[in-house]
């Protein structure tokens, strides 16, 4: 097969192993399970920063 | 009234109490089948875009690292869920839209904030045509300056606002400063967590001067006051105070009114050398008209037997296009033709979102419906349908939108009208007539059979009014189903508590059960 047909094959296969992983992120809600592991690291961050409290 | 059964089996899930842990976040998201999973991956797979076009800007990544309230940002995903809860066709599509573009609106307020921000990119030439302007305003005065001569800088829309809508415990740290400091701790927490984000050094500052209004609340000016002593003395941005009149309905106020904003926008060309131009104040009057008009529309849908587009994203879609918006951005115009054409499709194809429909519910009082997916459980769980909220009560006059002399003239007093009748306010505040009164034409023109009445405990407008309520609903043979909270503290009464005083009401007077016992109770606590 020629180099010009394999593209869409590519083409399809990328798109589709996208979808794969996008939509089990996506399902599984591996997104927000994630970046809820992240939450306690910023704000422990913010907690050691000097804050010039003023009223 | 009578139940209204849905002739068609809702795809995917059943029950919902599936989708929660007690963690965090949600076990998985929901199954709505194929069609509608679809496309509620591909609005994620849109949200993702735009966030990750966010956080590929390093100011903005900068701008994370500065500012504590960011981080609420890690769950916007799961904010969008919570509005989602249940919903299919038409209403998930209106949902998706319009609170999409919401999130987009947020994100593009962030950008501007850190591009103007003394702290993170500090662009000299941007922040002197930045007006910061107090969220809880109508933003009218700024309706004729072309955005890149005085542009409104809600600042306190993502620092405070809509970083709670993504997470619920995201101003307790600024309440706490806040009180630190002697603020007593039974003040509404959304003035009190502004005032203890601006002790705290945590908003971002810009502009070249500042509009600060009086609308709310008594709560609102107090917060005001300690931020516009911060700003004007440390920052050296000096604040105007635009005052609404109270009795709003009042024929002898709005000249007042109008006075005060012709001194607001005189205020504003003075500080940013911005010029006011007519031909862009009437373009933008059309376009508010023109959200009046389809919000109206979508009102008149809600009052029939299948209504589209309610719950938490119409009052926050009404909020935005309204204080947020204001006639400037072009775009809103055509997403609300957008969300109309679906609500009138699922209208005349008799769309229901919920197995049935038992109770029409109007919500009434200061709400904490962005905090918590109440409105969506209680149709889920009970059939009780949520027909519009007293925010999108909003204004119903058209304003002049040709320009002509004496247009040019009445222009100040539709202006000062519109920011009298702030979304939420104009309803707190003006006499008995417009919260009580009203609230029963509304019950009538809706067909509604039940009042959800948010009790916010920390409001003083309201408090006085509980009696009247109570005896007038009586009279009509409304239910009504008092629901205290605390707005923006989950710790004074958590989700759980707020959702098991409905639970008793349904339970003991109404004598129902639950359409879905799977959610009667959450574990959703620890939920962002």
């Amino acid at each position: 097969m020629s180099k010009l047909k394999k593209i869409p094959l590519m083409l399809l296969g990328a798109g589709g192993a996208f979808f794969v992983v996008t939509f089990t992120i996506y399902f599984f809600n591996l997104d927000m399970k994630l970046t809820s592991k992240l939450e306690p690291f910023f704000l422990k961050h913010y907690d050691t920063m000097p804050r010039k409290q003023y009223v | 009234m009578d139940i209204i059964k849905n002739p068609r089996k809702r795809d995917g899930e059943q029950q919902l109490g599936v989708l929660y842990d007690g963690g965090k976040v949600r076990r998985r998201r929901e199954w709505r089948g194929f069609k509608d999973t679809f496309f509620d991956y591909t609005r994620w797979l849109y949200l993702v875009s735009v966030l990750g076009k966010f956080i590929m800007n390093p100011y903005n990544v900068k701008g994370f690292f500065r500012y504590r309230w960011m981080a609420n940002y890690l769950g916007v995903m799961h904010g969008m869920d919570k509005f989602t809860i249940g919903l299919r066709d038409e209403a998930l599509r209106i949902t998706h839209y319009s609170f999409n573009y919401v999130i987009a609106d947020v994100t593009q307020s962030i950008v501007n904030c850190f591009r103007g921000d003394r702290r993170i990119r500090n662009d000299e030439e941007f922040s002197k045509h930045c007006v910061l302007t107090d969220e809880n305003a109508m933003t009218a005065q700024m309706m004729g300056f072309k955005a890149e001569e005085a542009r409104a800088i809600l600042r306190e829309v993502p620092t405070m606002f809509a970083a709670n809508i993504f997470n619920q415990n995201s101003v307790i740290h600024y309440i706490d400063v806040a009180q630190q400091y002697g603020i007593p701790g039974d003040v509404c927490p959304m003035p009190e967590s502004e005032a203890g984000i601006s002790i705290d050094d945590d908003f971002c500052v810009l502009g070249s001067c500042a509009v600060q209004v009086n609308t709310t609340c008594d709560g609102s000016m107090m917060g005001n006051g300690l931020i516009a002593k911060r700003l004007e003395r440390e920052y050296g941005i000096p604040t105007f105070q635009l005052t609404a009149p109270l009795r709003h309905r009042e024929e002898d106020v709005q000249k007042y009114a109008a006075e005060d904003m012709k001194k607001a926008i005189a205020f504003i060309e003075e500080h940013t050398g911005a010029k006011w131009d007519w031909d862009t104040y009437f373009q933008r009057a059309k376009n508010v008209n023109d959200c009046t008009r389809k919000r109206m529309a979508q009102l008149d849908i809600n009052a029939t037997p299948y209504p589209q587009f309610f719950g938490a994203a119409f009052s926050l879609y009404n909020d935005t296009n309204y204080m947020g918006n204001c006639g400037r951005d072009p775009y809103f115009v055509k997403l609300d033709k957008k969300l109309l054409k679906l609500a009138e499709k699922g209208y005349r194809e008799k769309r229901m979102y919920a197995r049935e429909y038992r109770h029409r519910c109007i919500v009434w009082g200061v709400q904490p419906q962005y905090i918590i997916d109440m409105l969506y459980w209680m149709l889920q769980c009970w059939g009780v349908v949520p027909l519009t909220d007293m925010l999108s009560m909003v204004n119903t006059r058209m304003i002049a939108e040709e320009d002509t002399p004496e247009n040019r003239e009445q222009a100040y007093y539709d202006m000062a009208w519109l920011n009298e009748n702030m979304i939420m306010r104009n309803r707190t505040h003006g006499g008995y007539e417009v919260l009580v009164d009203e609230l029963w034409e509304f019950c009538e023109q809706m067909n509604a059979d039940m009042v959800m009445m948010w009790e916010h405990m920390s409001c003083k407008a309201l408090d006085g009014m509980h009696g009247q309520f109570e005896e007038q609903a009586r009279e009509r043979g409304i239910h009504l189903v008092w629901v205290c909270h605390d707005l923006c503290d989950p710790r004074v009464y958590s989700r759980q508590a707020i959702r098991d005083q409905f639970n008793s009401y349904m339970r003991t007077v109404m004598r129902e059960e639950p359409l879905d016992p799977t959610i009667e109770v959450l574990p959703d606590e620890n939920a962002w």
